[in-house]
């Protein structure tokens, strides 16, 4: 499963320097936005779990940063190998992966509001592409983060 | 505590690093600087202390974090233990001959972790260069104002987060732009998750992916 979503992440294709900058300029803005609409629902702690508010803003920073990164210079298992590593770093402390789901439709619907049509259509593939995969990320790192909460209580 | 004795210098047994890194989450910095000076006394090799203690025993605290195993709380309280470990060496840097040429290294703006270039710095010191450790967080312009009053020999980036990429792309792109001769190295655990590819688009930069690897070429 592993090797079928570098494969598939493969296909992307890296948003010209146009569109990357689009994406910079506006990525405080859509930071800001996405967390305001995020912390408003009324299932937050069921997404992230008890007092991870500002855990998950910053993840949602670091997350645009990423992004930013990943659209200078494209590399397809940089995406895979760091998606995983957030998925089982977030899920030990309490993410479910309904939040993944959540937060990248926020993000769909905030990169069209901000974006012109033409770096729009460059950049949210690989948003869509996220979401396709949320449930591949999901299987590929049940079985670690079943260990890691079966180890008994945590910051012993 | 009786320590374990250290059979190679060139290495560090697995029992002293375990016993250490329990050290360092529980927080004990006494005992830590107890192992610490105990090893620089029997002439442990710098590069090894920093690699096999420091660096290990840092990588194994993220993993801990990620696992949700310790808090961030006891996280940010193994690193500052191990920058003060650092410190430790202070007294065995300056053993080589001085050797002419000066070193800037430097984090980038935004980027906070400081002890891979600390030791990097450290590295360019024992090796009898006269180094500048700028530490994190540096703006770009202070920066290039920097390398212009001291006219290095070479600079060095350490970058601990992929997440920062843009940033170091500004300021090679700024660097090179201003001091088209000037040796650049990079490094840093950033570059575990890629972006190799970028820094290849420059001239007169090297990637170095260790401490060993920058001994060899110092």
């Amino acid at each position: 499963m592993h090797s079928s979503i570098i494969q598939t992440a493969e296909k992307l294709k890296e948003p010209s320097v146009e569109a990357q900058e689009a994406f910079s300029r506006k990525l405080e803005t859509l930071v800001a936005k996405g967390n305001e609409v995020m912390v408003s629902r009324p299932d937050l702690a069921k997404l992230i779990g008890e007092d991870n508010r500002e855990m998950a803003e910053n993840n949602n920073h670091n997350f645009a940063r990423f992004m930013e990164s990943i659209f200078l210079v494209y590399d397809p298992n940089t995406l895979v190998e760091t998606v995983l590593w957030v998925f089982r770093a977030y899920r030990s402390h309490g993410f479910k992966t309904t939040y993944w789901a959540a937060n990248l439709d926020i993000w769909v619907t905030l990169l069209k509001e901000e974006l012109n049509p033409e770096y729009f259509d460059e950049i949210v593939p690989f948003y869509k592409w996220l979401i396709v995969n949320i449930p591949k990320f999901a299987r590929l790192t049940d079985q670690e983060c079943e260990e890691i909460i079966a180890c008994g209580t945590p910051h012993g | 505590m009786v320590l374990p004795m250290v059979e190679c210098f060139q290495h560090i047994q697995e029992e002293l690093y375990l016993e250490y890194l329990h050290l360092l989450l529980k927080g004990r910095k006494d005992e830590c600087h107890q192992v610490v000076q105990s090893l620089l006394k029997d002439d442990i090799a710098i590069r090894v202390l920093y690699t096999e203690l420091f660096q290990k025993s840092m990588y194994r605290v993220g993993e801990l974090w990620e696992q949700n195993r310790i808090s961030v709380a006891r996280e940010h309280l193994a690193t500052t233990i191990t920058e003060s470990m650092l410190n430790l060496t202070y007294p065995y840097l300056f053993q080589g001959n001085y050797s002419g040429k000066k070193a800037v290294i430097s984090c980038i703006a935004n980027e906070y972790h400081q002890l891979g270039g600390k030791m990097v710095a450290d590295i360019f010191e024992i090796h009898g260069w006269d180094t500048h450790f700028l530490g994190a967080n540096i703006p770009e312009q202070e920066l290039l104002r920097f390398i212009d009053e001291l006219n290095p020999d070479v600079v060095g980036f350490s970058l601990a987060v992929y997440f920062n990429l843009p940033r170091l792309k500004s300021v090679l792109d700024k660097v090179r732009g201003n001091f088209q001769n000037l040796d650049i190295v990079v490094g840093g655990h950033a570059f575990a998750w890629g972006g190799i590819k970028m820094l290849n688009t420059y001239s007169a930069i090297e990637y170095i992916e260790s401490l060993n690897r920058l001994e060899k070429i110092l």
